[in-house]
């Protein structure tokens, strides 16, 4: 038995609003590798998965996941937390040294995110009711069993999920249960929802790689939290895994852009994005049981096969927008599976991998892991995506996809840099902002 | 002390903050549309490169003779310059209890080695910096952190430069002040822009062509970013020194206070500061000239955040914001392109604070009536700092230039560096459909337009 501890109280809350950032950094991101015409949608996409699965968890989400479990460790009890009422009490805060409320709020966030990932997947494209109905189903049917699974240990008195406690699956913040998972799900989705027009024979561009930089930016400041904080405390295993999550960041960047170097002559910016966002989602599941030089390793190999892999779209033809398959299916595949070859037992989760003489054991227990929540998030989210494009109809029109997501679903667009330099091209000219009745940045207009 | 931990924790986050993305917004909004890549990028390989040297040989160049390593054995001390640079390497055997200052100590020579690219805009090999930036750390960056913090030269050990002015026995009577690295920071990387920016040349067209900055907003973004992370730069600088457990946290409860206010009055001053001579010179006051006054501000409180009272850091804030707002016109006079003003900026404003640490320490200070002594020494440790930064960055960027060359083609420099280096460019705005409802048209009709008009 323990008790709040105030540190460790105060790093859960800062690290949470971090993870939080990792939101508007992620809609960022993603927002600028899309085309202009198409990133507020982007944008709302990641903002709408944060609103429903926010909503979702604190209903019954977080007790599906971390509940008292109901058979064999496959899914919490959904009615114990409800509404998370019963740790308002102090009575509740038994067996960890922050308030179980807000490692509940810590850990609905991580869902956000993952929910978050997905919609990279289908940029462009899909209908904004259809992704919230999506994301709410997913929420409940896919991310929370997963959660259950690799997160919610055994302990006095309680139950926890297979993975981590039976089969012994080393996952320290999600390289399973969020980028594995999200990856799977995105490659469903994409499948379901089919590719862009003019999907490989027309350059899609980034329209503003200076968002990218800012997202990545901000998506590597609150990974701290998200893997920092996943130590649930302020204690030195906590330092162990901020200085991994700093070692790998920086190896994938260099991975990702060594290799576009050696293939293609350049160097790119969104190549030291996607490179930093690979090795961070490498050393997710991996940050507590390397060593630092063991972390460079994880992050370079990342950056590398990552920068591979985001090429295979292409060839198989699936459109998976914003490489979320390339990226944190592959890097998590990376990672998860790197504990079993590169673990050491002096890191803090104290467990030793093949080349430190731990046998192949671990590599094992990794893959299996690895292996049960890819084969099951693809499935399951195949069958929800498949059920919402029935009901609902998952994508646009074409004619409005060509036209441009964003003002046909949003009725807005995200820039109006006409009147910036007095520089405009073209043959008409837009009324002033005064003549008209309205302005598209007036809501009213659209009702 | 959890609370220590958990406040250095992220308190190294936020410098990483600084770094990526906000340096590199600040830097970005400030050069061409053609070359904000590559500014960026100068940023974000600096943050890949060093952030793995420091973790091979960086922190115990730095560090490993002060602080003993798991098994209690510290490394041997070169000259009072640096430590071994191979008694911690790759963190073997590293007190698993300091990964959190290794971690924060990173995130400074990181952003110090991004700073200098403030230099180079628009014209630099992304290769060159990429040799540039691990040699530059190695000889200027990790022996001036050994020798302000580690307990070398420039510190206030025995035999120290301080001590070999003033005497004391054992240790310096006027130990010199550096709170949060106004030597080994700001003088350091802006000392570098000027040597850097004198070796690589002019762009092509300075001082003649205007080069405005082509997205303010950026900036703006950027020096907010700043100045958030700043407060783990300078506040997450404390170094607590009590002998028991209470005194510790009396020291982080009252220090830290302080710190943070001096951070902010100072910043705030300097913007003003910067404002009023460019609305008194220029009879406006610019977007512009309010970030860099912030970050001006923030440099020079740098070194003097510990030792000030709120109101010195007020007139240190001002003196730091007009000095540097004259000093980035210096570059035209003297014609030397520091492209982004890292010279004004981080080298003056650098001065400013270590400098003025001497006039306005509450313990020490001229104005204070404790004479002039640590006024010298701050003077003494700034020129020794100044020089041995110039001397080791020109070997390194004549061996740069002799290995690899610093610049790119004319053509490529005057088409814009982004798309030649990295085969980008920052922005596609041309799909954007024309955004405007009006009442008598509906969105079918509208986007049937817009897609004529695109196609």
């Amino acid at each position: 038995m323990t008790h709040v501890d105030a540190g460790d109280t105060a790093w859960l809350l800062t690290a949470a609003a971090l993870v939080l950032l990792m939101a508007p950094g992620l809609a960022l991101f993603y927002g600028g590798m899309v085309r202009s015409k198409a990133v507020l949608n982007m944008m709302m996409m990641t903002v709408g998965a944060l609103a429903v699965i926010l909503v979702v968890w604190v209903l019954f989400g977080y007790s599906l996941a971390f509940g008292d479990d109901l058979a064999g460790g496959l899914l919490g009890n959904p009615l114990q937390y409800a509404g998370l009422q019963s740790l308002l009490s102090s009575q509740a805060d038994s067996w960890l040294t922050v308030p179980v409320i807000l490692f509940a709020a810590f850990q609905g966030l991580f869902a956000v995110i993952t929910g978050a990932l997905v919609s990279g997947a289908v940029a462009d494209r899909a209908r904004f009711g259809a992704w919230l109905v999506f994301i709410a189903a997913w929420a409940v049917l896919v991310y929370a069993p997963v959660a259950h699974w690799v997160f919610d240990l055994d302990r006095d008195g309680h139950s926890g999920g297979w993975l981590v406690n039976k089969v012994g699956l080393v996952d320290f913040a999600g390289g399973t249960a969020v980028e594995i998972c999200s990856g799977a799900s995105a490659l469903a989705l994409a499948l379901v929802v089919g590719t862009r027009v003019g999907f490989g024979k027309d350059p899609m561009r980034p329209h503003n790689l200076t968002l990218v930089m800012l997202g990545a930016g901000l998506l590597w400041f609150g990974w701290f939290g998200f893997n920092a904080g996943s130590a649930l405390g302020a204690n030195h295993s906590a330092a162990v895994v901020f200085v991994t999550t700093l070692c790998a960041g920086a190896a994938g960047s260099l991975g990702w852009l060594a290799l576009e170097r050696v293939r293609d002559g350049h160097a790119t910016t969104l190549g030291a994005a996607s490179g930093m966002v690979a090795g961070l989602v490498a050393i997710t599941p991996s940050c507590g049981s390397v060593s630092p030089l063991g972390a460079l390793v994880v992050g370079a190999a990342a950056g590398v096969v990552c920068a591979l892999a985001v090429g295979l779209k292409y060839r198989w033809g699936y459109d998976d927008s914003l490489d979320v398959v390339g990226v944190h299916l592959v890097g998590g595949l990376v990672g998860t599976l790197a504990i079993g070859l590169l673990a050491t037992a002096a890191a803090p989760t104290g467990v030793d991998g093949l080349f430190y003489g731990g046998g192949a054991g671990q590599l094992g227990r990794q893959a299996v892991g690895a292996g049960v929540v890819l084969v099951y998030a693809f499935t399951v989210s195949l069958l929800i995506a498949r059920a919402v494009d029935r009901l609902m109809a998952f994508r646009v029109d074409e004619e409005h996809e060509i036209t441009g997501i964003d003002l046909v679903i949003h009725a807005e667009t995200a820039y109006d840099l006409h009147g910036a330099s007095g520089a405009r091209t073209g043959d008409f000219t837009l009324p002033k902002a005064t003549e008209g009745p309205f302005r598209a940045t007036d809501r009213r207009s659209i009702d | 002390m959890d609370g220590y931990y958990t406040w250095m924790l992220v308190s190294a986050s936020l410098v990483l903050l600084m770094t990526t993305p906000g340096l590199a917004l600040f830097y970005g909004g400030m050069s061409r549309s053609t070359s904000v890549l590559n500014m960026m990028m100068m940023s974000l390989t600096a943050l890949g490169v060093v952030g793995i040297v420091y973790v091979l040989w960086g922190w115990s160049m730095s560090y490993a003779s002060s602080i003993p390593d798991a098994a209690g054995h510290t490394g041997a001390q070169i000259g009072m310059l640096f430590a071994n640079p191979f008694s911690q390497f790759g963190l073997e055997g590293t007190d698993a209890h300091d990964y959190v200052f290794v971690a924060f100590q990173l995130t400074f020579a990181v952003i110090t080695a991004a700073l200098v690219s403030g230099a180079l805009a628009d014209r630099v090999r992304l290769s060159a910096w990429l040799v540039f930036l691990p040699i530059w750390v190695t000889l200027s960056y990790f022996p001036l952190a050994h020798m302000v913090w580690g307990g070398g030269f420039l510190s206030g050990v025995e035999n120290g430069l301080a001590e070999l002015v003033f005497g004391g026995g054992g240790g310096a009577a006027v130990a010199p002040i550096d709170y949060a690295g106004g030597t080994v920071v700001h003088i350091n990387a802006g000392v570098a822009g000027l040597v850097l920016a004198v070796l690589v040349g002019k762009r092509l067209g300075f001082g003649r062509e205007p080069v405005k900055p082509h997205n303010l907003t950026l900036t703006m973004i950027g020096a907010g970013l700043l100045w958030f992370g700043w407060f783990g730069f300078n506040v997450g600088s404390i170094v607590l020194t009590g002998a028991t457990e209470q005194a510790k946290v009396d020291q982080f409860l009252t220090e830290t206070g302080l710190v943070w206010v001096n951070t902010t009055v100072a910043t705030c001053a300097a913007m003003l500061g910067w404002l009023l001579v460019e609305h008194l010179r220029d009879g406006k006051a610019t977007s512009l000239g309010a970030a860099s006054g912030v970050v001006a501000g923030l440099v020079a409180v740098t070194p003097a955040c510990g030792a000030l009272s709120p109101l010195g850091a007020i007139v240190l804030g001002a003196a730091a914001g007009v000095l540097c707002a004259l000093a980035v016109g210096l570059k035209y006079r003297f014609g030397y392109d520091d492209s982004l003003d890292v010279v004004g900026v981080h080298l003056v404003g650098g001065l400013v604070g270590t400098v003025g640490v001497g006039f306005l320490a509450t313990s020490g200070g001229l104005l204070y009536g404790d004479g002039l002594r640590q006024l010298v020494v701050q003077l003494l440790v700034a020129l020794f700092a100044m020089t041995w930064s110039a001397v080791a960055t020109l070997l390194v960027g004549l061996l740069v230039r002799v290995l690899v060359g610093w610049r790119i083609d004319e053509e490529a420099e005057v088409d814009g560096i982004d798309f030649a280096e990295h085969g980008e460019t920052a922005y596609d705005l041309t799909a954007t459909p024309t955004g405007r409802l009006t009442r008598n048209v509906g969105v079918t009709q509208l986007t049937g337009a817009s897609r004529d008009r695109n196609t």
